[in-house]
């Protein structure tokens, strides 16, 4: 009797293991997006926001918003590898996510007084921009920067899968970065600057916080089965 | 079915007949002497006879920015810029003046000739610009008539940061070349700036066009600026020049506009006719209620500028 029900258990519960893996890297890939997408609009939006204190002569673009940009996402990309064998990936999604929601929505707030004194300090539209460029938008950038690593972190669970894992990843959030481009570039510039960056940063910031209280109730979770092992 | 045909067949022939007209108006420039891709146009200056034309981009629907006609350079070719001599019907005696967008310099270099001490700056973005306005359009820098490459923007920022702040008696504002509009050029906060350069009698001129929704918006934010703004409509063009005098500088009535044109026309030999660029002035349109004012903020410039609407003054009641 016993015997038969574990036979017949025991590909039904690796059948739910596996199904609720595919669910999970499904969550874990999403929030890879999120991040993507959220990052090209805060860049996109970037441009609009410098525009009026520096002018639109073509080294606030492509020098230092785009610039700072990629200087920012190579040092999150380190600090994310190098934070992923330290802190259990959710923590630090969820902490990344709400630490840049907090700081688009408060982007309206500080980025005039900002532009104005670096303007005021005389320095010109040149490195005036890229250093109002790297305050604005250096932090949050960074902060972006990790999600990748800690994403390809989380996702595998064999070495064997690293490359492929790494590649979706890539791939997917960098189509997310396409799809905030192009959002942002066509369509989020018809509403106002600070209200698309308010909402865009509170809606990041829920989403972060979510992620936060899911890595909480999983910790809680594994001290819990964890106590339990030890029990038997 | 039928109809169907027909109408593609009609529509085919519209479209033909479009890119027909677009094609010579291409070849009544002429050809193509002088072509540069700079940092942020296609420079393209054409050569017809003694025409020279200065366009951005090849496309026969992008607009013309400059046309000179070598043999006789004190000739208007474009009804816009004679349409900036507006400004002088409320500053008769400009003594500096600040032009922002240089293209093919017509606009500084007439005011020269009819003002030979006025200071003249001009604001210019692209740095390749003021050579090919020297070089084939008859441009000239001199002691007072300077060319900084630089924003708009940012010009008059670094402007207002000097001691005293220089006011300039007029300012025209042409850095809108059709295809691409800079919203920052366009904001409630850029007009503000401006207003901190303008002299209290002094006249600010921006060089628009009336067809779509942006014109509306525009012209609000005009009047959330300087208090009062009024518009002279091309007669021959889309291009409306919207104006708003200092405080201390009156706005006027298409007789008292008319009657300050006959006498600067007499005083100064102007090689255009004056009155009738007075006649354009239309004291009767107000901006669209539902029109928003632009902000650095809210500028949905290029969208507003889609939406046409076709408003000529000659339809208007």
């Amino acid at each position: 009797m016993n015997n038969s029900d574990s036979i017949t258990l025991t590909p039904s519960a690796k059948a739910i293991k596996a199904n609720r893996r595919r669910l999970r890297a499904v969550g874990i890939i999403f929030i890879a997006c999120i991040c993507g997408w959220f990052m090209m609009e805060l860049e996109i939006l970037g441009v609009r926001v410098l525009v009026p204190y520096f002018g639109s002569a073509v080294y606030v673009v492509t020098g230092s918003v785009i610039g700072v940009f990629l200087l920012s996402l190579s040092v999150g990309y380190m600090l994310g590898g190098w934070l992923s064998g330290k802190i259990s990936a959710r923590s630090a999604l969820g902490a990344a996510m709400t630490a840049t929601g907090v700081w688009m929505y408060a982007i309206p707030f500080f980025a005039e007084p900002v532009c104005d004194m670096i303007f005021n300090i005389g320095l010109d539209e040149k490195w005036g921009s890229l250093l109002a460029s790297l305050i604005l938008f250096g932090t949050p950038t960074v902060l972006l920067g990790t999600v990748s690593p800690t994403v390809m972190h989380w996702l595998t669970t064999e070495a064997s899968d690293s490359g492929f894992n790494a590649g979706l990843v890539l791939a997917t959030s960098t189509v997310a970065s396409f799809a905030g481009c192009v959002v942002a570039a066509f369509y989020l510039v018809l509403y106002s600057l600070r209200m698309t960056l308010c909402i865009s940063g509170a809606v990041l910031a829920v989403l972060g916080a979510m992620v936060l209280l899911s890595a909480a109730m999983q910790a809680k979770k594994n001290l819990y089965s964890d106590s339990n092992g030890r029990q038997q | 079915m039928k109809n169907r045909t027909h109408k593609t067949i009609l529509i085919l022939m519209v479209c033909m007949t479009s890119f027909g007209f677009a094609a010579t108006a291409t070849r009544q420039l002429g050809e193509v002497i002088h072509q540069k891709n700079s940092l942020y146009n296609g420079i393209f200056v054409y050569k017809n006879g003694s025409i020279v034309s200065l366009k951005f981009g090849k496309r026969a629907t992008s607009n013309i920015q400059s046309q000179v006609d070598s043999n006789d350079p004190q000739r208007h070719m474009l009804e816009y810029s004679r349409m900036t001599f507006c400004g002088l019907l409320y500053k008769p005696e400009p003594k500096k003046m600040l032009v922002l967008g240089l293209g093919g310099g017509v606009i500084p270099r007439q005011m020269r000739h009819y003002f030979p001490t006025m200071e003249i700056d001009v604001a210019e973005i692209d740095p390749d610009i003021p050579p090919v306005a020297a070089q084939f359009m008859g441009f000239k820098e001199d002691e007072k008539l300077k060319v900084y490459v630089d924003d708009g923007r940012m010009f008059i920022k670094k402007q207002l940061r000097r001691d005293p702040v220089p006011k300039y008696d007029m300012i025209i504002l042409d850095a809108f070349n059709g295809d691409y509009i800079p919203f920052h050029l366009m904001t409630k906060e850029f007009l503000q700036e401006v207003k901190g350069v303008l002299a209290d009698d002094g006249v600010v001129i921006a060089n628009v066009f009336y067809t779509n929704r942006l014109f509306d918006a525009e012209f609000k934010t005009f009047i959330s600026v300087f208090g009062r703004s009024q518009a002279f409509f091309g007669a021959a063009s889309g291009n409306a020049m919207l104006v708003s005098p200092g405080p201390a500088c009156p706005i006027l009535t298409q007789q008292e506009a008319v009657e300050h044109a006959g006498q600067i026309q007499q005083l100064h030999a102007l090689s255009f006719d004056l009155v009738e660029i007075a006649e354009l002035l239309r004291t009767d349109i107000y901006p669209d209620r539902r029109a928003k004012v632009l902000t650095d903020d809210l500028a949905p410039v290029n969208w507003l500028r889609e939406q046409e609407t076709n408003k000529s003054p000659a339809e208007t009641p």
